[in-house]
């Protein structure tokens, strides 16, 4: 495994000399990235995870003037988003509104706002940012307060975020950028994206995956929850009964 | 004890009280021991789920009850969703109990027929109560029945042990004496049986109902019902004061038992790490409780406790009605 994604990453490499040394056609731009971690571990003392993107640009586009924009994005969860009202003095919840595509997770770090490197246009065909994510909402009237709010949530749990300065430039053609996976994160499939910018256009672009596995006891635990949930529920009761039991053999005087 | 609470109170879901939005992962990483739930799915700081423990064990010493109506609204401050925080709770309990019923089980404090007929109605209650908490988690509505049951069940319980309290102590200044044998409606039922132990010749109905009544709290509220059971069987069956304790944790322990089992089956919400941290700290803190508690008058008791659950009731009741800093919330899709 480990082998095969150095070999990979030696092609690349090997590629990009190729390509600096020859008399290359102005299209051909590189793009070069690579995580800290392509495998993110949700154990029992899990309390989050710091994730490096680190790569180079080459090509006539990278340089000074280029930008470098990050995203990093989890597998869908779908939620409800619902909004309090007052009847009868008490505040209970009312209307909802619900959001099959939502992202459970969406960073985005770029080496400036992102509403200066990309049109809005671009964006959206892009669905690139907070303000582009499509997020289908299943109601018919489109209540954009839902969605702020929805956005505005994630936010607060650190599951969206978007960080204008988070790509640091190292020179001209070196970038990294650290995107943190708070302890919220649901375990699935994820997705960074880089993109090369140069002038409002996107000139390269680079995909790497990135799983988040329960592992351990907490992975074992969910599972013969889910499972099992009877097995589960009996055993939660012996459980009970056994550290009850040892507390009274304990503290007995 | 109860400050926590105003901060950011129980009308939040699993997601209005947002934790420290600060940035610097570093911080975040090194701040306390992280422990990861798997069933809440996040991870909290051991030391505070112990310290609840231990506080919530302390009380429950102190005043011989099962402490899970202070135990559900904590977890939901510390931003463990609603659904796992009753659900836990209602196991926690289970365990805490355990040794308190061996204790008095050693000293043949427990009505054993009294507590099958409480059990069994008891078990009749859990298994309607967790399919209605099924459906409210469904219509969305989970935190405001819960925060509901809570302020209705406690501001009652409460003011009523207050005020038996406040009559107690006015009385044993007068050198009145209660008669031991009240005859009302209730004598009148059929279905008679003798509870040897509780020296009782009554209607099997009067408890079995009862039994119900907890049996539902518990599954809403993730509550043992101790602290309504007690009084129940002191002020309404009439059973001597010595037996009390022993039996209502006798059905405690096959109620809350029976809830753990019913909602890991139907809303997988139950999780064994936050019910254990929570017991180690439980079961010390309900020690040192009772080695206190031995030291204070049953009225004064009885009065602390009564004014403890009101407190507890009012500030529910003000989270309610007062208008909530975050009006929306977020909840998976069921």
């Amino acid at each position: 495994m480990r082998a095969c994604r150095l070999s990979a990453r030696a092609r690349h490499l090997w590629l990009a000399l190729l390509v600096s040394l020859a008399p290359v056609p102005a299209a051909a731009q590189t793009l070069l990235a690579e995580l800290s971690q392509r495998e993110v571990a949700v154990t029992t003392g899990f309390a989050g995870a710091e994730l490096i993107v680190f790569g180079t640009a080459t090509g006539d586009a990278a340089g000074p003037g280029a930008d470098i924009i990050v995203t990093l994005r989890g597998p869908n969860a779908p939620v409800v988003v619902r909004r309090k009202v007052r009847i009868a003095g008490i505040w209970l919840n009312g209307p909802s509104e619900q959001f099959e595509a939502a992202p459970s997770f969406y960073a985005l770090a770029s080496t400036r706002p992102v509403e200066t490197i990309l049109s809005a246009e671009e964006r959206r065909r892009l669905r690139l940012g907070l303000a582009s994510l499509p997020l289908s909402p299943r109601g018919k009237i489109e209540d954009p307060s839902f969605r702020q709010a929805l956005i505005e949530l994630k936010s607060g749990l650190r599951l969206y975020s978007e960080d204008p300065g988070g790509v640091r430039l190292v020179g001209d053609r070196l970038f990294s950028a650290r995107l943190f996976l708070p302890p919220a994160v649901i375990p699935g499939p994820y997705r960074v994206e880089i993109l090369l910018v140069r002038d409002g256009r996107v000139m390269a672009t680079r995909d790497l995956p990135l799983t988040v596995v329960r592992s351990g006891t907490s992975a074992e635990i969910w599972r013969i929850a889910h499972d099992q949930p009877l097995a589960y529920g009996i055993a939660a009761v012996l459980l009970a009964a056994a550290a009850g039991w040892l507390g009274s053999v304990l503290f007995r005087r | 004890m109860l400050t926590p609470f105003s901060a950011c109170s129980f009308r939040a879901s699993a997601f209005d009280c947002t934790r420290s939005k600060g940035r610097g992962a570093a911080g975040e990483l090194s701040q306390g021991m992280q422990v990861y739930l798997p069933i809440a799915e996040m991870s909290v700081d051991a030391f505070v789920v112990v310290g609840i423990g231990l506080a919530v064990g302390l009380l429950s010493g102190l005043f011989g009850v099962g402490g899970g109506f202070l135990m559900t609204p904590l977890l939901i401050f510390i931003d463990i969703p609603s659904s796992v925080a009753v659900a836990t709770s209602a196991n926690q309990t289970m365990g805490t109990s355990v040794s308190g019923l061996i204790a008095h089980w050693r000293r043949g404090n427990v009505d054993l027929r009294m507590g099958v007929v409480l059990t069994a109605g008891g078990l009749a209650g859990s298994a309607l109560g967790v399919q209605a908490f099924a459906l409210v988690r469904q219509l969305g509505q989970l935190d405001l029945v819960v925060a509901v049951f809570y302020v209705v069940v406690l501001g009652i319980v409460g003011g009523l042990m207050v005020a038996e309290s406040v009559r107690a102590i006015l009385r044993r200044r007068r050198q009145l004496r209660r008669r031991l044998h009240e005859h009302f409606w209730m004598h009148g039922l059929p279905l008679k049986v003798r509870f040897r132990q509780s020296r009782l010749y009554i209607s099997v109905i009067p408890p079995a109902l009862i039994g119900f009544g907890i049996g539902l709290l518990s599954a809403m509220m993730g509550v043992g019902g101790g602290f309504v059971l007690v009084p129940a069987m002191i002020y309404l069956i009439g059973m001597p004061t010595g037996v009390v304790i022993g039996t209502s944790l006798f059905q405690v322990v096959f109620v809350t038992a029976a809830v753990t089992v019913l909602q890991a089956v139907s809303t997988q919400s139950v999780d064994i790490v936050l019910s254990l941290l929570l017991m180690v700290g439980a079961v010390a803190g309900a020690q040192f409780g009772a080695a206190l508690g031995s030291r204070l008058r049953g009225e004064e008791t009885r009065g602390l406790l009564g004014l403890l659950v009101l407190a507890v009731a009012v500030e529910l009741l003000v989270g309610l009605v007062r208008r909530p800093e975050a009006l929306y919330s977020l909840g998976p899709l069921l």
